[in-house]
This record gives C-alpha cells, structure tokens and sequence, in this order.
C-alpha cells in the first residue's frame, strides 16, 4: 500500500533498483548458469526528475594516445552519417570506415550482446537504452581530453540526466515526434489545428499511403498521444493495450508500412502521409527527385509529444577507441556537424547551431519551419525513460501481438 | 570374392573411416544445434535482458514458458500467424503445380535441341540470386513502377508492395516455381507414353487418358515437388519481408525472425522454431506414410 | 491434341517471359542515369563507375559483398565436396545400423527450412560455441552445413548407378581398397563431383537466410544480405549493379565448369562431349 504514496518515477526507479540488486545475487546467478555474468550490475535508469549519476565500470583510455589506424567500424542507422563526413574523415586521419546498420535499439542491444555485431563507435542510442547498455556493459567512459569541442554542445545537454557529468555519451542530434506529409497531395491539414492533429492518421483517406515507426514506444505513444494521455513510460498494462488495440484500428483503417524509411518514402512520393521523426522531414530534403520542390514536404509539429536526442558512445569492445573518440569529436565541430546535418537532416545538438542557422546555412525550407525543434519545444517534450524490463517485457508483447496482425 | 580377401577389422574401420568426418560435421552442426533449440526453448530467462539462458540437462527444463508460446499458437494471437502462412503455402503451392504442371508437361513431350534450350531456360532462374529477382520484383511493384504502371492501363489500380496477400502469394509462386518444375518434369519425362497411345487406341478421350494415366503416374513427382516447395516456404520470411512488411501479412518466419533477431526474445523464437519443426515432421510423416501407401498399391 | 499443345506452349512461353525479364529490366536498370531503380531516366554508367561514392567501383561495401559471396562459396566448395564424398562413399559401402541413422541424419537438413538451420546455429554459436566467431567463420560452417547432403545425394546416386563390380574387379586383380577407389572410383565420380562442385556454388551464392542470421554486420555481409538491407533502407541502380555483377560470375563459373569437364572427359576417353558434360553438371537427362 505504501507504493500508492510513491511517485510513480521513483517507484519505478525503485523497482530498477531492486531487479539490480537481484540480478546481482548469487542464487540468481547460479540459477541462471554461468553465463548470466554478463548482466550483473543492474538497472540505472535515470529519469528527468531522478536524474543519475552513472558509476565507472572501468578506467577511460589514456591521455594523449594516437589515433589508431586501419578499419574503424561504426554501429549506426542506415543513411545517419553523411558519406561526405566519412570521407573527410577518412582522409583527415588516413583510415577507412565500416558502417553496420540497424534498424531498432533492441535489435542493436541483441547482436551487441550476442557478439553478432562488433565495432568500435556507436551512433543513435538514445537514454530509453541507457540502462540496458549500462548492465550489459556494452559502453565505455569517455576521456574528455580527446573531446575539445564538447564545449558546443547545447548548455542544457552537457550534463543529462540519464548520464550526469556526460560519462559515457555524447549528445548527437535533438528530434521530436509528429507527422510528416506532402503538401501536394490530398491530405487534409486543417485537423492539425488542435491535439486531434494526433488522429490524423487513421483516416482512412490515405489507405496504403501511410507510415508508422517500426519503433515500439514511438508507434504506441502516438496512440496514447490521441487519446490524451501523456504518461510514454506508463507501466499500466491496460493502458499500453488500449493503445495496440488502437494501432490495430490503424491498421484495418489503412494498412500503413511499419519502418523507419518515410525520410525516403514521402519525398519518393510513395507515402503521404506518416509518424515520422522531426529530422525524417529534414533528411527527406536530399531524398526528392531532382529538381524537385521541397516545399511539398510538411511536419506537424505536436503540441503534446516526445523529445529525444540520440547519442554516441564508445563500445567497451572496442578496438579503437581513440578513433572513435576523434570521430565524436569531429562531429562537435559546428562545420562538419553542418555538412552532416544536409544528409542526415536531424539537428546537430550543438549550440551554435540554432534554427536560424540552418535555414540561413543549410537552407532549410520554409514549409519545414515546423520540423525544427526550438530548445522551448525541446524542454517541453515527454521524454521516454529506459522501462524496467518487465515493463518493457509488456509493452514489447503488445507490439509483437500487434505485428502478429 | 574381394571382401574375403581382407580381413574383416579392416572392413569395419575403412567405410565408417570415410563416412566419419562428415558424420561428425552433421553431429556437432547440425544435431548439436537442435538440442540447443530445445536446451534454449526450455531454458531459462535472464531477468534483465529477457535473454535465454540455454539449460543443457534436460531434467531440469521447465515447460511453463513454452507452453505459453504454444497456447498463444494454438488459441492466441500467434493463431493467426500460422493460419496465414498454412493458407499463403496452400495457395501458393496450388497455384504453381497449375502452372508448373503443364510447362513439365509440355518440357517432358519435347525432344532435341527444342527441349535442351527450354530445359536451359527453366534452369537459369537456379543461377539469378533469389534476392536479385525479388528485387526485380520489388522495383517493378513500386507504385511507380513499370509493372504498377502497365496495370494501370487496365484499370487495376493497387498497392501491390503494402500488405497485399496477392502479392505475397505470387512472390512465392515466383521463388519457388523453379523447384517445382525439374522434379515434374523430371517424372514426367521417365513416363511411358506408349501407355497414353494405347488408351487413345482403345477410345479414350485424351482428357480421360489425362485422367486415367497421365496424373496417376505422376503422381510421385507431384508429391516430391510439392514437398519441396512447401517445406522452405513455412519458413520464408524474405519474400514477405521485401514484397510487403505489414502486419496483414505476417508469416510464422516473420515472427521468427523478429524473436531471434530483431528482439532479445530468443525464448520465444526458439520454441517457435521448434513448433515449425514439429508441425513440418508432422507434414513430412504424412507424406512419406502416402508415399510408401502408393509404392504398395503399385507394386 | 494440337490444340492443346499450343496452348501448353503458351503457358511456356509466358513463365520463360514471366521468370526472365523482370531480372533483365532489373539488369537495364544498373544503367539508369537517375537514382530511381524504377524510373527510367536515360543511359550511363554512373551507378557502375561514374558516382563516386555509390557506384559498384567506388563504394567498398559491395565490393565487399562480392567479394564476402565469392569466398564463403570457394571455402564450401573446398570442405563441402571432399567431406560430402567420402561420406557418400562410405555409407554406401558400410551398410550397419549406425550408417543407416547417419543416413537419416543426412536426409534431414534436405527438408528442414532454413530459418530453422539458421536460427539453431545462431543459438548454438552465440550460446555454446562461443569460440566461433559470427560472421565468416560461423557463415561457412553453415553453408557447409546445408550443402553437405545435396553433394551426398548427389555422388551416392552415381555410386549406385556404377554398382560395386568396378571396384571388385579392381580388388581382384591385387589393389587395396584405398588403391580401388583412388584408381578407378575417383574417375568415375568425376562427373558426380563436378556436380557437386556446382551445386554448392549455386546453393551458396544463392543463400540468403544462413548468411544473414550468421552475419556480425557490414564486413560479413554477403550480396544476398546487401540486397535485402539495402532494398529496406536506402538504395541506388549500384544495387542492381552489384546483382548483375552477381549472376554474370555464377554463368561464367557454370560455362567454365562445363567446358572443363567435357575436355576431362574427351581426355579420358568419355564419349558424350559438351552435351553431356552439360548434362553432367545440371544433374539432368538432357
């Protein structure tokens, strides 16, 4: 009964505490074979109001060290670095770099763990994974000397709160969750005017010219977002059913792709409409048909959504480190996060990089205005939180039964 | 005789001498890693990653979670799923004996360098990556597309590549046909046809010597290549995933493959594999008791 | 009856069109001066060697698919075929019950999906034999895995067919057993090894799903896997470049293997020639 007093954060907070704990004790351990030795360490999951500082699983690398050279591997989303970047990359410090993509964080947490995946710099992560990477041990501390630009990250985002003091990531880009659209095709705007904006897609209207994330939280969200509710780390069950239920009204009202390709697909002109990423819209730009106007691509930007900003991190396999330290650092520099920014689309998390600068600089188009995530809009996001697993276990089975049709 | 003239150790150590290597490869690679499918089905969970811990003795595995899995199959939302991929097979594999049957057929009664160059044709598709001509599909099924746009000029407007059971099916008929028409053909061409002459002679209609000797005969290569096409497509999950990628179209290998790879459910995928696995022994049982049914009534 | 026959020949005709050239537009494709693989904007050789970064030429991993297909399916070649005939040769000699059960052992991967074999090795590799890293080491285990039963098919089909009196006659007039099947089998399995040789190529090449599961990302990818992450993500005509590359090299390994086996056996005295070294390696009754 005492947990009714409890702020739900810190309860579940608590909770992740005491699975820690548990996976930590020998019973557990031995129960579990041998093997379970790796996830020892427990859940640390910081929250905006339980903010954490996250404990040193090892010493960082040493001052000073050259970089290394040879093969640099990054673990990255597909079409999330621009090749251009890599190239002046490759030829600043005389190596050549491998990008392994995936397409979901728990896809990447899996092959990590199961060694299906080995490299040195991981790009995209974002705090709802954290925790996970931290109790897999997965990541290793940074050493900041090689980060001379960290300095240009935007002020709010030096020190978060799912790793105070920047331990172990580096901010990357900032991103919102809204719908992207063609101005140019039959897509009815005018519901965007209200919180109803989030009904948008399930008109029927766009019947097999639709799109949703093939990302748990991000694709369930919406569903709750449309209903009114704003809890995105909720733990009651009913609610995360309501919402896959919702998602399968979705579907039977019209039969949306499930990916993360609506960057390509909405300028390609496959899709009109989708639940997309702010920087999707700004990506899509480099993704039209040459010659074509970008002011057919448009972003509703919701009143009540999630922010997120997507990190670096240096793998604890990694057999490069210092490369991958220089390779953050080359991003931090507002030139190459500029340049970076016209592929990528997604905004660089730096300071200096303002929204004006990018429509100045990168030419960011006026209909895409509404895709820029000003820092107010950034603070007033909900923020998804790493869930203690069987949480996560819950929401991960509405979304499977979801996919299961 | 020859085997007198060496002494029988030497027999018994030179044959499974030679079959050893390779009976230790299937061991260690292929038994091996059955057992872990089931050691990982009935094993355990690592609490935080929802991993699978393998439990190798089997006195200690326990059966609550997959049974879970099964009851989902059997009455749960996986029910679908497996109703989908057996209607999807079903239909795929009676669309592609409808047409492989008659291309065999038609193969089977050509001779000489007709035959050798048709025969040549049928194979080069063995010789194109599936993948290449599934993405030959997928570029001509775009909505613009040049099959999409030929369609059009009928009238047959579709989103051919968003959950479109059809297309589904025809992408299946499309990368397994191939497999279908060497085994006919192959049946069909060891067929006497002086048989069907001789009904002809006697008055039947060539539809009744169809009937009556044709089909009947090749009934073996129909039942081979059946088996042969079925068996891989319950677990193809390329084909849906490049011609669709919707939940309206999900197949057992969908979920497979989202459990093993794309989630940390390895659980979960494993007690799945072994459902496939089990209903597919059922299947392949089934057709091999036939089998043996229709060598008895022949001989 | 004529009727009928015309009809048949249609239904011919339009599979051959139906199987065929779609792969020929995807083919045409490779040359489109746009970044489309659907829309048809004029010829060049930009996604070939033109474009810096995204052409076959310049984009090192397609190359590196290439060259990842190509090394996996030489390396089953070398371990499948030896290890596939000897095995063949022995279970067909040694007739116990131990043989019989390898027997059966063998026939299964012949009729087991391959999500299933692709996801038990990864379970294995990933669980027990941890020492055997994912990527090229694992791929080839697996590919070795499922084309060890076709080669054993394969070459036991030609055993039965010659019977045991070659190799008795060879044993009566004074050679050892390993003499018997160096001397006189091993040529007359030529043809059944060839085929062999072939068939796993093909089935290598062709494999998507072991690779796929087995793959530790970027550097262990093979075309199949190319083809299918790239057609998901983002994705030029290179693409469709890197496939035709792809089927060129399998007919160039097909025709190369034919016109040696038909000179090994004109050499050794075979009578069928070309025709039937085509025959030979198709494993058909041309």
């Amino acid at each position: 009964m005492r947990a009714h007093h409890l702020n739900r954060r810190r309860f579940i907070q608590l909770t992740g505490w005491g699975l820690g704990a548990a996976a930590l004790s020998p019973a557990l351990l031995s129960a579990c074979g041998g093997g379970a030795s790796e996830s020892t360490g427990g859940l640390l999951i910081g929250t905006p109001d339980t903010p954490i500082r996250l404990p040193l699983n090892r010493d960082p690398i040493a001052d000073g060290l050259a970089p290394e050279s040879g093969t640099f591997r990054v673990y990255n989303y597909a079409d999330y670095v621009n090749p251009d970047v890599v190239e002046a990359f490759e030829s600043q410090y005389g190596v050549s770099l491998e990008i392994s993509t995936y397409t979901t964080e728990e896809e990447a947490i899996t092959k990590l763990r199961s060694g299906a995946i080995e490299a040195d710099l991981m790009i995209g992560m974002t705090d709802a994974s954290m925790a996970l990477l931290m109790a897999a041990q997965l990541v290793q501390p940074l050493n900041r000397s090689y980060l001379s630009n960290f300095a240009n990250i935007i002020s709010g985002l030096q020190d978060p709160y799912y790793d105070l003091g920047s331990q172990y990531t580096v901010p990357h880009v900032i991103y919102a969750d809204g719908i992207g659209y063609r101005t140019d095709r039959d897509v009815d705007t005018t519901v965007f005017a209200g919180r109803e904006g989030w009904s948008a897609l399930w008109d029927s209207r766009y019947r097999g010219r639709a799109g949703i994330l093939d990302s748990y939280r991000d694709s369930l969200c919406m569903s709750m977002f449309r209903n009114g509710l704003t809890d995105v780390n909720t733990s009651d069950r009913a609610v995360v059913e309501a919402a896959g239920s919702d998602l399968a009204d979705l579907v039977q009202a019209v039969n949306p792709q499930i990916d993360i390709l609506s960057y390509q697909e909405i300028p390609a002109g496959n899709r009109d409409i989708a639940l997309c990423w702010s920087g999707d819209m700004l990506a899509g730009q480099g993704f039209l048909p040459e010659g074509a106007d970008p002011s057919v691509l448009g972003f509703w930007y919701p009143p009540e959504t999630i922010t997120a900003n997507d990190f670096f991190c240096v793998l604890t396999r990694a057999t490069k480190p210092v490369l991958a330290h220089c390779f953050i650092n080359f991003l931090l520099d507002v030139d190459n996060a500029l340049l970076n920014q016209t592929y990528v689309g997604y905004q660089p998390a730096l300071e200096a990089v303002t929204s004006d600068l990018l429509i100045e600089r990168n030419g960011v188009p006026e209909s895409l205005l509404s895709a820029l995530v000003t820092p107010d809009r950034y603070r007033s996001g909900r923020r998804l939180v790493n869930l203690v697993p069987e949480v996560d276990e819950m929401w991960i089975d509405v979304w499977s039964e979801f996919t299961a049709g | 005789m020859s085997g007198q003239s060496s002494p029988p150790a030497d027999r018994r150590i030179f044959w499974p001498g030679l079959a050893l290597p390779g009976s230790l490869w299937l061991a260690i690679f292929f038994v091996v890693p059955a057992y872990t499918i089931a050691c990982v089905a009935f094993g355990q969970v690592d609490p935080i990653f929802r991993d699978a811990v393998p439990v190798w003795n089997p006195l200690q595995w326990q059966f609550s979670d997959a049974s879970e899995v099964l009851g989902s199959v059997v009455g749960g939302p996986l029910r679908s799923v497996f109703l989908r991929t057996s209607f999807y097979v079903i239909a795929a594999v009676a669309l592609s004996l409808i047409i492989g049957y008659p291309i065999a057929y038609y193969l089977a009664r050509q001779e000489g360098v007709r035959r050798t160059i048709l025969l040549a044709l049928m194979v080069i598709p063995f010789w194109v990556s599936f993948l290449m001509r599934l993405l030959a599909w997928v570029n001509l099924l775009e909505p613009e597309g040049l099959a999409s746009r030929f369609l059009r000029l009928f009238g047959i407007d579709q989103q051919w590549l968003n959950g479109n059971h059809l297309t589904v099916i025809l992408g299946l008929v499309y990368g397994y046909l191939p497999f279908l028409i060497l085994p006919l053909y192959a049946s069909l061409e060891r067929l006497d046809w002086r048989l069907i002459e001789a009904a002809r002679d006697l008055g039947a209609s060539s539809s009744q010597a169809f009937r009556r000797i044709t089909l009947p005969l090749s009934r073996a290569g129909i039942a081979a290549g059946t088996v042969l096409i079925a068996l891989p497509m319950f677990g193809d999950y390329y084909t849906n995933d490049l011609l669709s990628r919707s939940p309206r179209t999900e197949m057992i290998g969908n979920q497979i493959d989202f459990f093993v790879n794309a989630s940390s459910q390895k659980q979960k995928g494993a007690t799945l594999v072994l459902v496939l696995a089990l209903f597919l022994a059922l299947v392949m049982s089934w057709y091999l008791i036939r089998l043996a049914r229709v060598r008895r009534e022949a001989s | 009856m004529r009727k009928r026959s015309r009809g048949l020949s249609f239904v011919t005709g339009a599979y051959v069109v139906w199987s065929l050239v779609p792969v020929l537009i995807a083919v045409l494709f490779s040359f489109n001066d746009g970044k489309s693989r659907t829309v048809w904007q004029g010829f060049s050789l930009r996604w070939w060697t033109g474009d810096r970064q995204q052409s076959l030429l310049h984009d090192p991993t397609l190359r590196t698919a290439l060259v990842n297909s190509l090394v996996l399916a030489l390396g089953s070649i070398l371990i499948t075929v030896p290890v596939g005939a000897l095995l063949a040769v022995g279970l067909e000699r040694w007739r116990t019950r131990a043989a019989a059960t390898v027997n059966w052992v063998n026939s299964l991967p012949l009729v087991t999906p391959e999500i299933v074999m692709g996801a038990a090795l990864l379970i294995t590799f990933t669980n027990l034999f941890t020492g055997i890293p994912l990527g090229r080491p694992a791929q080839l285990i697996g590919h070795v895995t499922f084309s060890l039963s076709f080669v054993v098919v394969t070459v036991r089909a030609r055993l039965v067919s010659l019977g045991p009196s070659y190799e008795e006659a060879a044993r009566d007039l004074g050679a050892t057993r390993a003499q018997a099947i160096r001397l006189v089998l091993l040529p007359l399995l030529t043809p059944a090894i060839v085929a062999s040789c072939v068939i796993v190529f093909a089935s290598s090449i062709d494999d998507f799903v072991i690779s796929s599961f087995l793959s530790a990302g970027a550097s262990s990818e093979t075309v199949p896997v190319k083809i299918y992450s790239a057609v998901r993500s983002s994705s030029s005509p290179a693409l469709n470049a890197l496939a035709t590359v792809m089927v060129l090299l399998s007919f160039m390994a097909l025709a190369l293997t034919v016109v040696v086996l038909s000179r090994w056996q004109h050499r050794h005295g075979g009578s069928g020639g070309f025709r039937q070294a085509v025959a030979d390696v198709t494993q058909m009754d041309l």
